[in-house]
C-alpha cells in the first residue's frame, strides 16, 4: 500500500515536471491505482485536463518505470522523499502546494532554517550583506536555505560554508544538474555542508518556469525568508509571496531609495516586512534558542592585520560612502593624491572596511 | 652584344636581398621577356620600360631582349625593378657605358614619361646595399632622405631615367642625399594628458603600464574617455632610440606607409574591430606587415575588444609572446618584428552601462557572461593591468583641475625603464618564472600584505605573478630597490573586477 503511494507520488512528480503543478495538486488526493492505471479519457471526466497535459500523461503512463528510476537514484546516492516518507520535511507538508517528490542529495538538516534570497546582479554591498547573514546565521546553528543562483544566493551559501555551518540549496533543475556552471565548486561545498534538493529527477533541464516554482520550496523549507536586494518583478519577490502564502515571516534589507535593484525589497518593507537593519538583532530574533556558537567558525582564517588605521587610510575611508564611488571620486572627496589613494584603498579592502564592486567602484562595508 | 648586369635589391619581409638584373640583347626577332620568378607587377615592367625609354629620348633596341632576375629561386615582386631593367637595356644597347652600373645599386619605379616614382622599403634597400658593400645607391628622389638615414652608403635621389643615365655616365652634378632633418618634426605628440579632465586613476594606471611595458584592458561605459586616454599613451613612452626608429621606419616603409623620412614618434595603431586576421597579424599571398607590426615599439589599441573576431585575436598570441610574427608560405617563411604595448578597451556589459550611476543596465546575467567570455583566456593572461574607467558627470568635469603634462609623466617612465634595463635588460612585463621571483622578492610587511591578499582576494597563480610584476614597476617608478607594502597595495588595484559572482 505504502509502496503504491510512493510510486504514485513519484509518477506525479514526473507529471509535474512536464505540465506544472495545477493538475498534480488535483490528482494528489486520488488513490494510487486510479492515478497510475486509469486512462486519461476517464480522468478527464473528473478533472480539467488540457490537451498537452493529457498527451504528457499518456506518454508517462507508457514509459514510467519506478524500479529502474529508484536504481539510478540509488547509484548516485540520491534519495527520493514523498509525503508518505517519514523523512519528508515537515515544514513542506504545510505549504499550499507541496512537491510530490523531493530528490535529496545529502542530508537535510533538522535545524531551524532561514532562507536568504535576492538579486543575481546585486551590488557589492548586497553580496557582502548576504555573505554576512550566511555567516552569522551559521554561527548560531541556523541552516541557510537559498537557490544556488549567482549573486545573493551564492554569497549566502558561501557565508554558511565559510562558517562551517549548515546550508541547503534548492535547485530549479534536475538534482544532478549543475546550473549555473560558474557555481560548480559551490554546489560541492553545499552538498558537504548540508544538502542539494530538487523536485526534478536526474537530468531535467533548467527551464525558465522551473525557477519560480522551486521558490515555493525555498520559502516552504525556511521558517523565515530574508530578501536582500531585489528589483521589482524578481524571483526573490516570488519567494517572498510564497513565504506569505505559507505563513512564514518575511524580512527585507533596506536599500537606498530610487535604486532599481532595491525597489522590490524596499517595497516589501513598505508593505510591512520585518526591517533587517542590524544583523545581530535579526539573528537574535530568529535564533533565540541557539545560543551556542558553532565550532570551526571564521577564526580559522588568516591572521588579521592590525586594526588601527593610519592617517591616510582614515582620510581615504572618509571619502568612501555607502553608495559605490569610483576611485577618482574617492580621491577628490578625501583630498588624497592618486597613488596614495590606491595604496590606502587596497589596505582598507584587506582590512575589511571597504569592498570593490564589479566595475571597480568602492563602497563602505556594513561591518568591518 | 654581351650581357649587361645591373644590381638591384628586392624586399623580403622588411629586409632587402640582393638581386642581379642581367640583360641580354641579341639579334633575332624583336621581343622582350623577363624571367626569374617575376610576379605580375614585374611582368608589366616590360610595357613601362619600353615606353619610358622611348619617352626619355633613347631608342629601345629592335632586337631580342631577355632580362633575367637572379637568383632565380627568389620570388620578385613590385615595380622597383623598372629602373635597373631600363638601365641594363640601355647599357646593353650601348647608350650607357657598361662600367657605370658596376658599383651602384639601383631601385625605382618608372612612369611612362620616364620619371621615377617612389618605392616601398627604401630604408631596407639602403641597409641591404650597405651590407652588400655597394658604395652607391640610386633611388627615386622622394625616398632619398629616408634611405640616407641608414648611413654608410651614398644615396642619390633621381628624378627621371634620363637623370640616372646622365649621372651614371659622368657622376657629375648631383651630390649624395642628406638624411631628413629629424628636428624638423616635433617629437612631442599633439595629444597631451594635460587635456584629459579627471580620470587620474586611469592616467596613473597608464603611467604604470608605460613604465613596465605592461598590457592594459580598460573597461568602462561608452563616453567615459577610454579612446581619448589610449591615444595619449604613446606620448608618455620614452622617445624612440635611433635603432628603434630605423626598425619602425623599415616596417612602415615596407608596407608602403613611409613618408620619406625616419619615423620619430612611437606608432599608435587602432585597427577597427572588423580587421581580418592577416590585417591584424600580417600575411596575405604577397605578405605585408599587419597592424601589430606597424605598431612595433609603439601602442596597438584594440577598441571594443570583445567585438574582434576570435581568430584574429588568437593570432596576436605569438607576437605578444615572442615580439615578432612569423608568416609561412609555400615559397618562404618570413618574420616581421612586432613588439607592442597592447591597450584594449571594452564595455563592462553588452549595453555598456553596468554599474553606471545614471543609466540602468538592462543586460541579463547570461548576456554579461557571454560578452565577457568572448575574450580568450590566453589573451587575458597577457594582460597585466585591468582598469575601470567610470563616466564623469559634467559637474565633475568642470571641477577638475588641469592634469599633468605628458612630458613630466614621460620623464618618470623613462627613469623606470632605465632601472629595468640596467637590472634585467628587459621591461618588467617580460618577467616570468624564476627571474620574476628573484627580481620581485618580497620581504617583511610586503610579504605579509601579499599573502593576506592572496587569501582574501582569491588570486590565481597567474594573478599572483601579475601583481608581483606590476608592484615591481610601481616600485621602479618611485625609484626604490625593494618592493614595499604600499607598492603591492597599489598593484592590487589593477586586478580584474568581476561583475558577476566572484
Amino acid at each position: 500500500m505504502e509502496d503504491d503511494d510512493r510510486t504514485k507520488y513519484l509518477f506525479l512528480s514526473f507529471l509535474q515536471a512536464r505540465v506544472g503543478s495545477s493538475l498534480v495538486s488535483h490528482l494528489g488526493n486520488l488513490a494510487p491505482e486510479v492515478v497510475l492505471r486509469t486512462s486519461v479519457a476517464e480522468l478527464a471526466g473528473r478533472a480539467k485536463i488540457s490537451e498537452k497535459a493529457s498527451r504528457a500523461f499518456e506518454e508517462l503512463q507508457r514509459s514510467f518505470d519506478p524500479v529502474r528510476m529508484q536504481d539510478r537514484l540509488a547509484a548516485k546516492g540520491i534519495v527520493a522523499l514523498t509525503p508518505v516518507d517519514e523523512a519528508y520535511p515537515g515544514a513542506l507538508r504545510s505549504i499550499p502546494d507541496p512537491p510530490p517528490t523531493l530528490f535529496v542529495d545529502g542530508k537535510v538538516p533538522e535545524a531551524a532554517s532561514v532562507a536568504v534570497v535576492g538579486s543575481r546582479k546585486a551590488s557589492a554591498t548586497g553580496i557582502e550583506t548576504a555573505r554576512a547573514l550566511g555567516l552569522a546565521l551559521s554561527e548560531r546553528g541556523v541552516c541557510v536555505v537559498s537557490g544556488l543562483a549567482l549573486g545573493v544566493d551564492a554569497a549566502a551559501h558561501e557565508g554558511a560554508v565559510e562558517a562551517g555551518g549548515l546550508t541547503v540549496g534548492v535547485l530549479g533543475c534536475g538534482i544532478d544538474v549543475v546550473y549555473p556552471r560558474r557555481n560548480r565548486d559551490l554546489f560541492r561545498s553545499v552538498r558537504r555542508h548540508g544538502a542539494l534538493i530538487s523536485e526534478y529527477y536526474l537530468g531535467e533541464a533548467p527551464l525558465a518556469w522551473r525557477f519560480p516554482a522551486r521558490n515555493r520550496i525555498i520559502a516552504g523549507l525556511a521558517g523565515t525568508v530574508v530578501v536582500v536586494e531585489a528589483p521589482e518583478q524578481s524571483g526573490a519577490l516570488i519567494t517572498a509571496r510564497h513565504a506569505l502564502d505559507a505563513g512564514r515571516d518575511v524580512w527585507a534589507v533596506p536599500g537606498p531609495p530610487g535604486v532599481r535593484e532595491c525597489r522590490g525589497s524596499n517595497g516589501l518593507l513598505a508593505d510591512g516586512a520585518g526591517v533587517l537593519w542590524d544583523i545581530p538583532e535579526f539573528v537574535d530574533a530568529v535564533a533565540q534558542e541557539n545560543r551556542v556558537p558553532l565550532a570551526g567558525g571564521i577564526s580559522g582564517g588568516a591572521q588579521p592585520l592590525p586594526a588601527g588605521l593610519e592617517d591616510t587610510e582614515a582620510a581615504v575611508l572618509s571619502g568612501v560612502g555607502f553608495e559605490p564611488r569610483a576611485v577618482d571620486a574617492v580621491a577628490k572627496k578625501s583630498g588624497v593624491e592618486m597613488p596614495e589613494v590606491l595604496t590606502a584603498l587596497a589596505l582598507l579592502e584587506l582590512k575589511g572596511f571597504v569592498s570593490r564592486d564589479g566595475v571597480g567602484s568602492y563602497v563602505r562595508r556594513a561591518m568591518p | 652584344m654581351s650581357v649587361c648586369r645591373a644590381r638591384s635589391l628586392s624586399l623580403f619581409g622588411i629586409d632587402a636581398l640582393p638581386v642581379e638584373v642581367e640583360v641580354d640583347v641579341s639579334p633575332g626577332l624583336p621581343g622582350f621577356s623577363i624571367v626569374g620568378l617575376p610576379d605580375a607587377a614585374v611582368q608589366e615592367a616590360r610595357e613601362r620600360v619600353r615606353v619610358a625609354i622611348s619617352n626619355s629620348g633613347y631608342k629601345f633596341p629592335t632586337k631580342k631582349v631577355i632580362v633575367n632576375l637572379a637568383p632565380a629561386n627568389l620570388r620578385k615582386e613590385g615595380p622597383a625593378f623598372d629602373l635597373p631593367i631600363a638601365l641594363g637595356i640601355l647599357a646593353a644597347s650601348g647608350a650607357l657605358p657598361a662600367g657605370g652600373l658596376e658599383d651602384a645599386g639601383v631601385v625605382g619605379e618608372l612612369s611612362l614619361d620616364g620619371g621615377l616614382r617612389g618605392i616601398k622599403g627604401a630604408l631596407s634597400m639602403a641597409e641591404g646595399a650597405r651590407r652588400e658593400g655597394l658604395p652607391r645607391l640610386l633611388v627615386p628622389e622622394r625616398d632619398a632622405p629616408e634611405a640616407a638615414a641608414i648611413g654608410g652608403v651614398e644615396v642619390y635621389g633621381m628624378r627621371s631615367l634620363r637623370e640616372a643615365v646622365e649621372f651614371l655616365g659622368d657622376s657629375a652634378g648631383i651630390s649624395p642625399a642628406e638624411p631628413a632633418d629629424e628636428d624638423g618634426r616635433p617629437v612631442e605628440a599633439d595629444e597631451d594628458f594635460a587635456d584629459v579632465a579627471g580620470q587620474r586613476y586611469a592616467k596613473r594606471a597608464l603611467e604604470v603600464a608605460a613604465a613596465g611595458g605592461h598590457n592594459v584592458i580598460m573597461s568602462g561605459p561608452p563616453g567615459s574617455g577610454k579612446t581619448m586616454l589610449a591615444r595619449r599613451m604613446p606620448g608618455i613612452l620614452p622617445p624612440l632610440t635611433m635603432e628603434e626608429r630605423i626598425e619602425v621606419t623599415k616596417i612602415h616603409s615596407a608596407s608602403g606607409e613611409g613618408h620619406g623620412a625616419l619615423v620619430t614618434r612611437r606608432p599608435f595603431r587602432a585597427p577597427h574591430h572588423t580587421v581580418s586576421t592577416s590585417g591584424l597579424a600580417g600575411g596575405g599571398s604577397n605578405p605585408r606587415p599587419g597592424e601589430v607590426s606597424l605598431a612595433h615599439h609603439g601602442v596597438l589599441f584594440l577598441d571594443e575588444l570583445p567585438e574582434f573576431s576570435r581568430t584574429a585575436l588568437e593570432a596576436l598570441r605569438q607576437p605578444l609572446e615572442d615580439g615578432h610574427v612569423t608568416i609561412s608560405r609555400v615559397a618562404a617563411t618570413l618574420s616581421y618584428p612586432a613588439r607592442v604595448t597592447l591597450l584594449c578597451s571594452m564595455n563592462p556589459c553588452p549595453c555598456g552601462y553596468a554599474g553606471d550611476r545614471r543609466r540602468v543596465c538592462r543586460c541579463t546575467v547570461g548576456q554579461i557572461e557571454r560578452y565577457q567570455g568572448r575574450i580568450s583566456g590566453p589573451l587575458l593572461d597577457r594582460m597585466d593591468l585591468f582598469v575601470d574607467v567610470p563616466r564623469l558627470t559634467r559637474q565633475e568635469l568642470r571641477e577638475e583641475r588641469q592634469g599633468e603634462e605628458s612630458r613630466l609623466i614621460r620623464q618618470r617612465v623613462s627613469g623606470a625603464r632605465g632601472i629595468q634595463a640596467r637590472r634585467q635588460g628587459s621591461p618588467n612585463s617580460a618577467l616570468s618564472g624564476r627571474r620574476l621571483r628573484e627580481v620581485c622578492a618580497l620581504r617583511g610587511d610586503a610579504e605579509t600584505l601579499f599573502s593576506r591578499a592572496v587569501d582574501r582576494m582569491g588570486l590565481s597563480g597567474r594573478g599572483h605573478d601579475r601583481v608581483l610584476r606590476v608592484a615591481r614597476t610601481v616600485a621602479d617608478l618611485s625609484g626604490e630597490d625593494e618592493i614595499a607594502a604600499e607598492h603591492v597595495a597599489e598593484a592590487l588595484n589593477y586586478r580584474r573586477s568581476h561583475l558577476i559572482g566572484r
